[in-house]
């Protein structure tokens, strides 16, 4: 072994032990099969908008041929929804990536703020919750629906800026989640060890005291912070007291040590964090995830495709043939990833039930933008890949300008959240999208 | 009394990123006068014509005009403003007298700095540490006291055996070397002699990297190599099964900029080896691979540091400056995994720590007289009995296993808000308070011990105790680093991620040049500020520059440049200061060409203080929309010709373009696309003066004698190191740091030591006056 990452390096002085702790114990065996099959939703991102040419199919109903960008998925063309004409028809501040990243799950405007755009009027955090993490919360309200983690946000090569360009999910308005790029970082969020957990179970009694005192010390106005900060401690006891219940179905899948997060290893991070993706599930730590990658405006310079400029620029200049190739090429990635993902949810029976992951498993690809050159937020490319209650795949949709809310609220009621509205209620006339077959 | 028209009124802010857009309704012919004075009543002109759009307060009204009504414009200004557009629905007829009540009125209730000082009284808020000073305070809690010192620029210290194996007896060569890049192929080095057991090489000493972030070491080499940085026990590259055909061993570490980290570097040749080589680079953050430079070595050893590895979530920068001033669950995990990191290096490291063994009689007092320093270091203040026992004893007598119990010891302290919030003692400030204030403004960290024995003594009681202090503080490379960050985010070099341009157009400026030209203007800037005068001027002013052979020969430099870098004079008439330094100049441009609104911007806001509103409409720079021939001047002010644009790029164009003479690559030009350059344009002052610009250096001139430019730098300084609003800190104190600013001859360290000074006494004004 020649390399040595610093987190490696971590982990051999000892490091391993020093992790939120959660998990003990071998993998267990034959935990009962669940009431219902378990339905797990995963949205997918990818930024700067679609090559519409070579993306859309022509046709559509159960007969249509998939264009360039979607040939890695050519297997999984009868588990696919193309839905074209979902529009997301939120606007108000901020300029088209900012809206098209922010109110993508969000489905609401942003409020005014002070991060200003190329265009639009400044804005800040969505104000409102994001899908996700509405129906994470749902499920977790309920005892049948419950993990430990309810959901995950996987990062792949996002940018350590906290701005409405960089954030999709939401906890609630003004709050944004930050999605986990370091499959280290997640990988000790799953699976770190208990060693440290009674130390860390002792002291926070002591914590929540002193957080009481100290807030006696200072202004009110100050004091919300602390009950905020107090707020937090409790939360963190409870979740180790969750974790402590809890035993692994699977093996933590075993990473490749030193992967940096920079640009050239952008392949290997997303392959390592899909894999964990599938672990967590398989392990039942999380019914809902999000991979995002990189962010709206995401420059990755794709040299492993052999194309030297950053994406962000060559989306500007997609009448440009040339330009236009290399971005199907960076698309098509994007769509291999997904494959990658597919692949291994189809092929994964499905824990402690019938058939196969894939089967219980809804993932939608989405984009800030419709298209790159234009900064249309019309016909966002939503695709749909797995299954879930209330969506017959293998099809290709052309729907009417329908708003992007309408969609959510379909996969809300597949995940059995029955939302009459979700966002922006105005965008969200005519309920849910009728997703099955006629 | 509805309008029947309106009309749209922009207004410059303070903070130059909110749209402000006002909404003015009224009748035509309803200019109230009082009935017995002819004098106009401004505030019943604006109870009447404005406050149905703008809110009694100007606060704005919700779907008229959602913007408080807050800027930086003059009442000379307004007046003038609102006599030519307002009401919105017959410009015109508010004019003379009436506007300028009206005027005087809003400027004075609501509208200027001063008046929102009045209404909205600003105060220093309850701050959690920021992600940087987290990282710092808790380096610097396993700091020993006196640090070794290193002179870099000498390269390391070398070692040679003239056997494989290290043996005393064996030893050959004692020197130092610049920089660690040998290809010795086929041959022994002479200093080996004759031998057919191989040789070997020890390179020992420190390395100082120059920024903080993650840097990627890497040895390549057809031998066996072992490299530690920063931890003596445990290599970071492990290479001692080598590849005749040469290997290139990489592994990342985390480095906090300005500080010297031990180094150790072994490599043996054996005799089977065909060939012998080894070549020590690394990639630093924002920077290129490269042979690690002499410049950032050292012979002497220093003593490693600990840094945390734990990632955290982005602090809030939304008001300019990273600030301490909201929780999540994001950060409390990361608060938790820094805890458990700590936690675990104490316990594995209790024998040299606590410098007792576990077999010791005494282990258990001296367990506990360790956990209480560092308690109290943790805490910037000396425990009280009840804290000892809370935080000390109970957790260490509450485990079984004494690792466990300093564990425990570690976990509460840095989960404690004690640790995690600055000022937590607030109602009342003492010693310890203003020791706080003074190293973490300098330094982002912890007290060191002399402040800490200040406190102790009572020796920060007066403006002249205080001072003194951090003047001494400013020695130490903690304040370098920290000033290093405060002049990054002024030349927004935080944010830069990539200055590649179209190779076709700029074949050579590779991502080398792109790393040198960054070193080349952090040179720059470490000298300007940290020579004596300090000279805030020559930040702009300066003609020469940092350059090596490889950026003389990329800019047609002729010179006695070196590999390292040497300071070379320009020719005045083409570079001024940091606004001509060609990595700012190739930041501020596109991917093919230069970019005089990135520039003009930049310049308007950083460097001249002006403020901007964001643009009223979204207008992209394509550069297929122009006819062919055009220059970029010519595009840029057909582009923003609009009347909408016109309001802020009557300011920004002039200031873009006196940059036009250079390139997107920062090279001086006196064509653009074969047309001659003009570079000359009229820039309106805020007072509505007009001022020819003729290039960069009339900008600089014009910068190094404005007020406002002097403000804007000032309270960029001070949001960077106080991480406070400024107007909590007193109305007047603007003023007073810009008259003493000047006084001094713009003297940046004592700038900073100003505004620590006047950080650390707020709120124990009475205290220092008193024993003064």
């Amino acid at each position: 072994m020649n390399a040595l990452h610093r987190r490696t390096f971590l982990k051999q002085a000892g490091l391993s032990a020093a992790t939120l702790p959660f998990i003990t114990g071998l993998p267990s065996l034959g935990l009962a099969a669940p009431a219902r099959p378990r339905q797990r939703l995963v949205f997918m991102f990818s930024p700067n908008g679609t090559i519409p040419a070579a993306y859309w199919p022509d046709a559509t109903g159960t007969d249509f041929q998939l264009k360039e960008i979607m040939t890695p998925l050519a297997a999984f063309k009868d588990r696919m929804l193309v839905l074209n004409g979902v529009h997301n028809k939120v606007r108000g501040d901020g300029d088209s990536h900012m809206r098209g990243m922010s109110c993508l799950l969000t489905g609401i405007e942003l409020f005014p703020g002070n991060i200003m755009g190329g265009g639009g009027a400044p804005a800040g955090w969505a104000s409102g919750i994001s899908i996700d993490q509405e129906i994470k919360n749902y499920l977790q309200s309920k005892d049948d629906t419950r993990t430990r983690f309810g959901s995950l946000e996987f990062g792949v090569g996002v940018t350590d800026r906290a701005d409405p360009w960089t954030r999709m999910s939401y906890a609630g308005a003004n709050k944004p989640i930050a999605p986990i790029s370091d499959p280290y970082q997640m990988y000790e969020k799953l699976y770190g060890q208990m060693k440290d957990k009674e130390n860390l179970q002792s002291v926070l009694d002591t914590v929540k005291g002193d957080l009481q005192k100290v807030g006696k010390l200072i202004s009110a106005q100050d004091r919300r912070l602390l009950e905020e900060h107090q707020a937090l401690v409790r939360q963190m006891e409870k979740e180790i007291a969750t974790a402590k219940d809890q035993k692994l179905r699977t093996a933590p899948p075993a990473l490749g040590e030193g992967v940096a997060d920079q640009n050239d290893n952008l392949p290997r991070l997303s392959r390592m964090q899909i894999d964990l993706l599938v672990n967590s599930f398989v392990n039942d730590m999380a019914r809902v995830a999000t991979l995002q990658f990189t962010k709206s405006v995401g420059g990755a310079r794709m040299n492993w495709l052999d194309i030297k400029e950053g994406h962000h620029a060559l989306s500007h200049e997609d009448k440009d043939e040339a330009v236009a190739a290399k971005l199907v090429k960076i698309n098509q990635w994007f769509a291999g990833e997904l494959a990658y993902l597919v692949q291994k949810l189809a092929s994964t029976p499905e824990p402690g039930g019938e058939g196969m992951m894939l089967d219980n498993t809804l993932i939608v690809w989405t984009n800030e933008l419709g298209r790159g050159s234009s900064h249309t937020l019309d016909n966002i490319p939503f695709l749909l890949v797995g299954g879930a209650p209330g969506f017959s795949m293998g099809r290709s949709l052309k729907l009417d300008k329908v708003a992007h809310n309408r969609l959510h609220l379909a996969l809300a009621h597949a995940m059995g959240h029955r939302l009459e509205t979700f966002g922006k209620a105005s965008l969200c006339e005519g309920g849910p999208l009728k997703l099955t077959a006629a | 009394m509805v309008a029947s028209k309106k009309c749209r009124w922009f207004v410059a802010l303070p903070s130059g990123l909110l749209l402000v857009s006002l909404w003015l309704t009224s009748p035509a012919s309803a200019a109230p006068f009082s009935l017995f004075s002819r004098k106009p009543d401004g505030p019943a002109i604006y109870k009447q014509q404005c406050a149905k759009c703008h809110g009694p307060a100007g606060q704005g009204v919700k779907g008229k005009y959602n913007d408080p009504l807050v800027g930086d414009w003059s009442t000379e200004k307004l007046t003038r403003y609102i006599a030519k557009t307002m009401p919105e629905d017959k410009p015109g007829s508010c004019t003379g007298p009436n506007a300028d009540a009206v005027a005087r009125y809003i400027h004075d209730t609501f509208y200027s700095r001063a008046a929102q000082a009045k209404t909205q009284p600003a105060r220093v808020e309850l701050v959690r540490l920021t992600n940087r000073q987290h990282l710092l305070a808790v380096a610097d809690l396993f700091r020993a006291g006196e640090e070794p010192k290193v002179t870099p620029g000498k390269g390391l210290a070398a070692v040679g055996y003239k056997s494989r194996t290290i043996r005393r007896e064996d030893k050959a060569l004692e020197r130092n070397d610049g920089k660690i890049e040998f290809d010795f192929g086929k041959n022994r080095p002479e200093w080996a002699g004759e031998g057919t057991n191989g040789f070997a090489l020890n390179w020992t000493g420190s390395v100082l990297p120059d920024e903080s972030g993650d840097y990627e070491f890497v040895v390549k080499t057809a031998n066996g190599v072992r490299l530690w940085v920063n931890n003596d026990e445990q290599p970071l590259i492990d290479g001692s099964v080598s590849s005749f055909k040469g290997v290139e061993h990489t592994a990342t570490l985390r480095l906090i900029g300005g500080r010297a980290y031990p180094l150790r570097l072994e490599f043996f040749k054996t005799s089977r080896d065909p060939l012998a080589n080894v070549t020590l680079l690394w990639q630093p953050p924002h920077g290129a691979r490269q042979v690690i430079p002499a410049r950032n070595l050292a012979p002497e050893r220093a003593a490693a540091t600990f840094i945390i590895a734990t990632p955290f979530p982005a602090d809030d920068s939304s008001v300019g400056y990273e600030r301490g001033v909201s929780v999540s669950k994001e950060w409390d995990e990361a608060v938790t995994h820094v805890a458990i990191e700590v936690a675990t290096y104490v316990a594995k490291n209790l024998d040299r720590l606590t410098r007792s063994k576990a077999s010791d009689k005494d282990r258990a007092a001296k367990v506990e007289t360790f956990c209480a320093e560092l308690v109290a270091k943790a805490f910037r203040r000396p425990l009280t009995d009840e804290q000892k026992n809370l935080f000390v004893t109970l957790p260490l007598h509450s485990a079984a296993k004494p690792e466990d119990g300093v564990k425990r010891v570690v976990l509460l302290t840095l989960k404690s808000p004690r640790f995690l919030y600055l000022g937590i003692e607030g109602v009342q400030s003492d010693d310890f308070t203003i020791a706080e204030r003074l190293s973490f403004g300098l330094w982002d960290s912890l007290p060191d011990a002399a402040l800490t024995k200040a406190a102790v003594e009572g020796k920060l009681r007066t403006r002249e105790q205080v001072t003194e202090q951090a003047r001494r503080m400013l020695a130490d490379a903690r304040t370098r680093g920290k000033m290093q960050y405060f002049l990054h985010h002024w030349l927004q070099m935080n944010h830069i991620e990539d200055l590649t341009k179209d190779p076709s157009l700029f074949p050579g400026f590779t991502p080398e040049i792109i790393s040198d030209l960054r070193t080349s203007l952090n040179l720059f800037l470490d000298d300007v500020v940290w020579t004596e005068s300090s000279d805030y001027r020559r930040l702009l002013l300066e003609d020469d520059f940092f350059v090596n052979t490889r950026l003389a020969q990329f800019y047609g430099i002729t010179s006695n440049a070196t590999e390292d870098f040497v300071r070379v004079q320009l020719d005045p008439k083409q570079r001024s200061g940091v606004i001509t330094h060609p990595y700012l100049l190739a930041a501020f441009s596109y991917n093919k060409s230069s970019s005089p609104i990135h520039r003009g911007v930049f310049l308007t806001r950083n460097i001249v203080g002006r403020a901007l509103r964001p643009p009223p409409i979204a207008v992209a720079f394509k550069d297929g929309d122009f006819k062919p021939g055009m220059s970029m001047r010519e595009k840029i002010t057909e582009l923003t010709r609009s009347q909408a644009c016109q309001s802020c790029h009557s300011v920004i164009n002039p200031l873009g373009f006196s940059l036009e003479n250079f390139d997107a690559v920062g090279r001086f030009r006196d064509k653009d696309d074969n047309r001659p350059i003009n570079a000359a344009a009229d820039y309106t002052t805020d007072d509505g003066g007009i001022v020819r610009l003729k290039g960069a250096r009339d900008v600089a001139e014009f910068a190094v004698k404005s007020e406002h430019a002097h403000n804007a730098f000032i309270e960029q300084l001070f949001s960077q190191v106080v991480k406070q609003p400024m107007p909590a800190y007193g109305p007047d104190v603007l003023n007073q740091l810009r008259l003493s600013f000047v006084q001094s001859g713009y003297n940046v360290q004592k700038l900073l030591v100003d505004i620590v000074t006047v950080s650390a006494l707020q709120g124990t004004a009475k205290l220092a006056s008193t024993t003064k």
